[in-house]
């Protein structure tokens, strides 16, 4: 019982932040149609932005979510207007357009990622931050860790009020549907998608700050985010909402499960589940 | 001068030219008609005329005003209305949250709420199941909710793109019945059809397009009996 609380709490965990990283993801290739190889290179630009604030300036790490995420919105948004926008106007099509993408995205990926480690080597990083143990009945869970998974849930939940709720959500929602009925009705179709590309950026930039409260990272391990991503979204299902925060949370479980066994068999399983899902469902947990 | 005049227009994708020298009018109050087969032209000029396209010569103008030069939303948010070919309605999203997007430019997002209820009044069905998905709809009911997602802009005209299309005799005819509605409560119509007879029987002036130009105008009820669309359009 113990340890069945043990991995459902730590699993949830796990999940919060998948679900965090898939999102960013799913909303850049829902609509925009950009499979982004450079989404965990945000991730962890924004872990050490957040390690440098809170070392460095003594800030507390929730800051950085004021900091990484605007930065990171402002690069997306501009690498958007400038390469993405350009490659499309290239492109005959979307199909096109999106293994375009792709090489440009990988670009990104090597460029970043050694900037990175230009200014911060390839050591293991990381940061001590509320690092106690709380009682959750007979289990043991860290508070950073607790702290973690609060923060996931608000932002994932805070997102998808936005889809719901608000007039720019909705056209957010009726673009990825259906871009070219959304323009007829006058949504500029340019700015959503180099919008959905930013708001990416910022989901990545979260799930940066969050990882870094809790885990160690190095300026090489933001592939390892964005292949959990991919793995995600193919759980849910492309471009569905409810289905990359579902699927965060089934893999998050899943994988803490395996990992208590045996660490290194976790990426194993994941691969696994997505050769038997896209065999057996290809379109996702909650795809159509 | 019409409400609405196209002049000369000329519209190419790349290399191929698929509108030549288009000019017609739609007066206020009336039912205009634009006939033709498929692939003649009819939903190029449509694009054209909502902004979504740009003209390589010529101009439209809208009581007065060129609008050729606008985006959609500003079209819009003039006065005009689209109802494209297919209803192009948003599968996952409710029957409330497509009608609300027919608001969306942001002069009319303010007034949504009266307007939605407007639509419930004048289709009681979309109200009653106002949080059903589009998807689960019947092609009448979607039909219905496409008209309806046009008129959220309280449009003063509205373009009809093959609304008879894939729908059963009498579906189209009650389709047909609606249009007749909207036009009694004061909207210009722009009916842009293949369904020859029907179209003609109800609209006051009628256009013939053929490979990008037009090639045939008239009163709706004299090109009934014009011995050329006798031939062509109607089989007799
Ligand atoms: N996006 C496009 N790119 C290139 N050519 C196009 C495009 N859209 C339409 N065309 C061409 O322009 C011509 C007119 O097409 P359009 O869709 O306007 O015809 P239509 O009269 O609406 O036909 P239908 O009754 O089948 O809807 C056709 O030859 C078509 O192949
Ligand atoms: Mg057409």
């Amino acid at each position: 019982m113990t340890l069945f609380l043990t991995v459902l709490i730590n699993g949830c965990i796990l999940g919060s932040v998948y679900a965090l990283v898939a999102l960013g993801l799913n909303t850049q290739y829902g609509v925009a149609h950009i499979l982004n190889i450079a989404h965990g290179e945000f991730i962890i630009l924004s872990a050490f932005i957040t390690m440098t604030l809170y070392a460095g300036a003594g800030l507390h790490p929730l800051v950085a979510l004021a900091v990484a995420g605007p930065i990171v919105f402002a690069i997306s948004f501009v690498l958007h207007r400038t390469l993405y926008k350009r490659v499309k106007d290239m492109s005959a099509n979307i199909g096109e357009f999106e293994g375009n993408a792709i090489l440009v995205a990988f670009g990104i990926y090597f460029i970043v990622q050694n900037l990175m480690r230009d200014k911060w080597g390839s050591a293991t990083s990381g940061y001590q931050f509320m690092a106690f143990p709380v009682r959750i009945g007979p289990a043991d869970i860290a508070a950073n860790n607790l702290f973690v998974l609060l923060w996931a849930v608000v932002i994932c939940v805070v997102y998808y009020l936005f889809l719901m709720r608000t007039r720019t959500g909705k056209a957010i929602r009726a673009a990825a549907q259906d871009a070219g009925a959304a323009a007829l009705l006058g949504v500029k179709i340019n700015t959503i998608m180099a919008l959905c590309f930013a708001i990416g950026g910022l989901l990545a930039a979260f799930a940066g700050v969050l990882i870094s409260m809790k885990e160690p990272f190095t300026t090489v391990s933001g592939m390892n985010y964005t292949t959990i991503a991919f793995i995600v979204v193919v759980l849910g299902g492309l471009g569905n909402v409810k289905g990359a925060i579902l699927g965060g949370f089934i893999l998050g479980i899943v994988g803490y499960a395996v990992s208590t066994y045996d660490t290194g068999m976790m990426f194993a399983v994941f691969y696994l589940i997505v050769l038997v899902l896209l065999i057996v469902r290809p379109k996702g947990l909650l795809g159509r | 001068m019409a409400m609405l005049e196209v002049r000369n227009v000329n519209v190419s994708y790349g290399n191929v030219q698929a509108l030549w020298d288009v000019s017609l009018d739609i007066e206020e109050g009336k039912i205009i008609a634009l006939l033709g087969a498929n692939g003649a032209g009819k939903s190029t000029l449509l694009n054209t005329m909502t902004g979504m396209l740009k003209p390589q010569v010529g101009t439209i103008t809208f009581k007065g005003e060129r609008i050729d030069n606008l985006p959609s939303d500003k079209i819009i948010e003039k006065g005009i209305a689209y109802l494209p070919e297919g209803g192009r309605l948003f599968p996952d999203m409710t029957i409330k949250e497509n009608l609300e997007l027919g608001a969306y430019p942001s002069k009319l997002w303010k007034t949504r709420k009266p307007d939605l209820e407007r639509i419930y009044k004048m289709f009681p069905i979309l109200g009653e199941r106002k949080n059903q998905l589009s998807r689960t709809m019947s092609g009448g009911e979607r039909q219905m909710l496409a008209m309806g997602r046009a008129m959220m802009s309280n449009p003063k005209m509205c373009f009809f793109d093959e609304l008879s299309y894939g729908l059963s005799p009498v579906m189209a005819q009650e389709v047909f019945k609606i249009v007749k509605h909207l036009h009694a409560e004061g909207i210009t119509v722009f009916l842009v059809e293949q369904n020859v007879h029907q179209t003609l029987e109800i609209s006051d002036y009628a256009y013939v397009i053929e490979n990008g130009r037009i090639v045939k105008e008239g009163e709706g009820h004299s090109l009934l009996d014009d011995d050329y669309i006798k031939q062509a359009y109607l089989g007799i």
